[in-house]
């Protein structure tokens, strides 16, 4: 019965393979090993979002109860957003839990994401500081989102102010991604993310 | 009986080959007349197949893995609606069920339900002698009853099931079981 996984995803990777999706660049999955247990997903960030332009890598784990329970899935590309940890990638959908249907397919999955990319749930929040300053300061957070998306997922949204924040705080002997974690966390306020890297 | 299913087998067997959806030299057309025979879990071409009241076609042994794996949230693998293995119809596609009875299997299918026509008035007869036979099972003198109502039973039939059948063969081993079970009942009440 564990080989229904294994075919099923030889199925499914081919369906997306073939998918308009792909033709439009929009979702890609890749093989990593030969008994499919492992993929690499991949979506294009949606227009009309902080994401727009951006390429965001996903690790693609099928368990063995596959389709039966869903496949394990999580950011590779480090993103800001309300429902995906900003540190380790974990994302909070409800259809990757108890919303599962053994139906869906890594197609509906990749497009779920990306739609998750287009409309946050700051209510059900996996990273508590992005989903608070999604709330309390979106005009903040969507500068944040569209630095992340510049800077890690080839976005083309350079944004000077930002770059130059960072480059202080490295200068002071910060690493860059510490700097800019401190300073997306602190509304890129100089002064407060400078006193929290050093207390 | 199982060199002619073996038979079968064996000539099906390329036919089989050719339409399986990972050979790459099927055409596409052809792939999706048989995609709508798929199961929507394994996506293959459904076996032992079900449908659910919302009319979505699996596989017998997925949806079951499907409904075991979720007890407390019974859905539709597909639209998410509430269904229950209660509510699925088996499908009986002709040529498609293999000799085996799938019930035999693990976990059984659940069984279509089907309604039985109004018997006309002229089977009605029928009726009440099985029902004679029933009801002797009540009576006091039990052994007796049973032996008339057993031969009652016979004359009744229209036509009795001919020698060497299976049904015949089980009469046979009903009217042994209720003999036996007669005799020990005499025998318990003489000793008593
Ligand atoms: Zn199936
Ligand atoms: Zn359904």
């Amino acid at each position: 019965m564990a080989n229904i996984a294994a075919q099923r995803i030889k199925r499914e990777f081919k369906e997306v393979i073939k998918s308009e999706e792909v033709a439009k660049c929009a979702i890609r999955v890749e093989l990593l090993n030969d008994c499919y247990t492992e993929l690499r997903g991949e979506i294009a960030g949606p227009p009309d979002t902080p994401y727009e332009g951006g390429t965001f890598v996903l690790d693609i784990k099928v368990p063995e109860t596959y389709p039966f329970n869903p496949p394990k899935v999580k950011f590779l590309t480090k993103i800001w957003h309300p429902n995906i940890s900003s540190v380790t990638g974990a994302i909070c959908l409800d259809i990757l839990k108890d919303q599962w249907a053994a139906a869906m397919t890594l197609r509906t999955v990749l497009l779920s994401l990306q739609a998750l990319l287009s409309a946050a749930e700051p209510d059900d929040p996996q990273d508590a500081v992005v989903a608070k300053q999604y709330k309390e300061n979106n005009e903040m957070f969507q500068i944040t989102a569209r630095h992340w998306t510049n800077v890690y997922a080839g976005g083309p949204n350079v944004n000077k102010d930002c770059d130059d924040k960072i480059k202080t705080l490295a200068d002071m002997g910060v690493e860059e991604h510490q700097a800019r974690v401190a300073l997306s966390s602190y509304d890129w306020e100089l002064q407060r993310a400078t006193e929290q890297l050093f207390s | 009986m199982s060199g002619v299913t073996e038979n079968l087998k064996s000539s099906q067997e390329p036919n089989k080959e050719r339409q399986d959806p990972d050979s790459s030299d099927t055409p596409d057309e052809e792939k999706k007349d048989d995609r709508i025979f798929e199961c929507n879990i394994c996506l293959d071409t459904a076996k032992d197949a079900v449908v659910s009241m919302c009319g979505h076609l699996f596989c017998w042994p997925c949806l079951h893995q499907w409904l075991e794996t979720r007890p407390n949230r019974q859905v539709c693998p597909v639209c998410k609606a509430s269904i229950s293995k209660e509510k699925v119809v088996p499908l009986y596609g002709r040529g498609s069920s293999k000799q085996e009875d799938p019930r035999e299997k693990v976990p059984p299918r659940p069984a279509g339900q089907r309604t039985e026509p109004e018997p006309g008035s002229a089977f009605s007869g029928f009726g009440f002698a099985d029902n004679g036979f029933h009801m002797s099972f009540g009576i006091g003198a039990f052994p007796f009853g049973f032996f008339t109502s057993t031969f009652n039973f016979g004359d009744a039939r229209p036509t009795a099931a001919a020698r060497g059948t299976q049904q015949h063969m089980e009469e046979q081993f009903l009217s042994k079981i209720f003999l036996w079970m007669a005799i020990l009942f005499v025998a318990w009440l003489l000793l008593a």
